[in-house]
């Protein structure tokens, strides 16, 4: 096994031990990149050099006795929206052309002073503000979409281009390119994370997190990124819930480390109506079949009505669009020949979206998140699919459902992820099948706020219950 | 509920009004879009509201959220 092959638990563990170095694994990821990069296209720049450097400096600190915890030495990559001091945050769009971030965002400074060796800043669909990434490839078929916004986080996570990966997600940005790619994808409870320094799409819907290898990556991940921000309006000054203790995730890795992926307890909530419907057959099978494999790990599972269902789309929009064209609103007058056709109409006909209706939308928001409240009053986490259909082929614009309706691409990626954005709710991906054509097969995992031990403890449950958690797309050197 | 076509023209005069003067050829393509989120987001009118308040984020004195107030005691919420 290659370096670049190992999870992030696995490269941490030998780093840890002695048997790998940081400078060792940044180099074989590099040279991944070397080879797979072309046909993939998931970074917009790929810092090699700083990279090496700060490989190494992290190699002189573990040798000297001074480990900053597991993700010492491990190379990451960011999402290019998010900033990291001295280096472009271009957003994948010729508005942000001569940007360069005059320092970190609260993200990449945590990853720094955590020793996490940058390699370099991945595409995003432009500003986030679409589901399909045009410019990166689908990691297990180039032909395909690789999903968004975060479509080139999760393709380098996938082919092995990054050990870990940071994404946002808005209306399913980190959970749908996750789910496309066959990777983890981790959206935390809203305010869990500080987004300052990272370029909004819409302030009420933003969250950062991780796109992994598997979930115990992903609580590595969160737990070096917890912390309260004044500088983030939204931030909470909460902790994350511990799964027994109420202590804070920084026991989390070790309290999933030696689980035995005992669920007796649990009560998981499968929806009877919204998350199964319109959805492909396969992507149903699969999901089922993963729930099915929860039970017999000792959760009880349980039927719950997903309530405010017919509203969740127009909440979505009512928030989102208005929000996005408002932080737009400067460079929608100076530039729009700089957005990309699709970005540039969404954010012209925001303009035209009412006061009134915005507020409705808040207003419907306040009604869900209590709906959901008592929902999760009832069971510990919802498992739902991630997306309603696996990757689709690029320049693909609609899907067609059994029921003979036809559905925007987009509108179907996001609509299965939007509920945990509206009512802020944790909520994690992880890869449960592949479908005919071999495409990957996502699981959703929704908790209640600040439970995301929770959440994490039975994704890490059903991934020990397997055999290829954290397999690599098979994209050929 | 209904609420009408929106013509080109119309979606320029609104744009106009909200500060976006949009070029001639531009106006179908923006009406056509405007038009389609409208009748998305309109669904909600159809929502009895009561005293729901909107769930837009305000707190007062932000900044300094780890300030006890003067008199208390600064509480751990955590949950």
């Amino acid at each position: 096994m290659q370096p670049f092959e190992l999870s992030l638990t696995e490269a941490a563990r030998a780093v840890r031990a002695g048997e790998l170095s940081p400078v060792e694994l940044t180099d074989s990821v590099l040279d991944r990149i070397g080879a797979v990069e072309e046909r993939l296209q998931a970074y917009v720049t790929v810092g090699a050099a700083a990279a090496r450097d700060s490989a190494a400096r992290a190699e002189r600190e573990i040798a000297a006795g001074r480990s900053r915890g597991p993700l010492h030495g491990i190379p990451m990559a960011l999402k290019d929206l998010i900033d990291a001091e001295g280096m472009p945050t271009t957003a994948s769009s010729r508005v942000r052309a001569d940007h360069v971030a005059n320092g970190d965002s609260a993200v990449a400074a945590r990853l720094s002073a955590a020793g996490a060796v940058l390699l370099g800043k991945t595409h995003t669909h432009e500003f986030a503000y679409g589901l399909t990434t045009p410019q990166t490839n689908n990691a297990w078929d180039q032909g395909r979409v690789a999903g968004g916004s975060s479509g080139g986080s999760a393709v380098a996570v996938a082919a092995g281009e990054a050990t870990f990966a940071l994404g946002t997600d808005t209306g399913g940005s980190i959970r749908v390119p996750a789910a496309l790619n066959g990777v983890v994808g981790l959206k935390p409870t809203y305010g869990l994370i500080s987004r300052y320094g990272v370029t909004s799409l819409s302030w009420s819907l933003d969250h950062v997190g991780p796109l992994t290898r598997t979930v115990e990556d992903a609580a590595l991940v969160l737990d070096s990124l917890v912390g309260h921000d004044p500088r983030d309006p939204a931030s909470l000054s909460l902790a994350p819930r511990g799964e027994s203790r109420g202590g804070p995730s920084a026991e989390l890795w070790g309290e999933l480390s030696h689980r035995d992926g005992d669920l007796r307890g649990l009560r998981i909530g499968v929806p009877r109506n919204y998350y199964f419907d319109r959805i492909s057959p396969e992507v149903e099978t699969a999901v089922r079949q993963a729930v099915e494999r929860l039970q017999g790990l000792g959760a009880e599972v349980v039927e719950v009505e997903i309530p405010l269902a017919r509203y969740i789309q127009a909440i979505q929009w009512g928030l989102m669009v208005p929000e996005a064209t408002a932080y737009h609103e400067r460079t929608l007058r100076t530039v729009p020949e700089l957005y990309s056709p699709d970005v540039r109409l969404l954010l012209e006909a925001g303009e035209l979206v009412l006061a009134g209706d915005y507020l409705r939308a808040q207003r419907a928001r306040t009604m869900m998140r209590d709906a959901w409240t008592a929902m999760l009053g009832q069971v510990d986490v919802i498992a739902a699919p991630a997306v309603p259909t696996t990757a689709v082929k690029a320049g693909q614009d609609t899907v067609e459902w059994a029921d003979g309706t036809v559905e925007a691409v987009s509108d179907s990626y996001v609509r299965l992820a939007a509920p945990a954005n509206i009512t802020g709710v944790p909520a994690l991906t992880l890869p449960v099948g592949h479908d005919h054509a071999g495409m990957p097969i996502g699981m959703q995992l929704m908790g209640r706020p600040l439970h995301e031990a929770t959440v994490l403890r039975v994704g890490h449950a059903y991934e020990l219950a397997g055999a290829d958690a954290g397999r690599l797309a098979p994209v050929g050197a | 509920m209904d609420t009408g076509e929106l013509t080109p023209q119309e979606a320029a005069r609104w744009a106009l009004r909200a500060g976006l003067p949009l070029s001639d050829d531009r106006h179908e393509a923006v009406a056509a879009t405007a038009q389609h989120i409208q009748s998305v987001i309109a669904t909600l009118r159809e929502l009895d509201f009561g005293d729901t308040a909107p769930a837009a984020v305000f707190v007062a004195g932000h900044g300094h959220a780890d300030a006890a107030v003067a008199g208390q005691e600064h509480v751990d919420a955590a949950v």
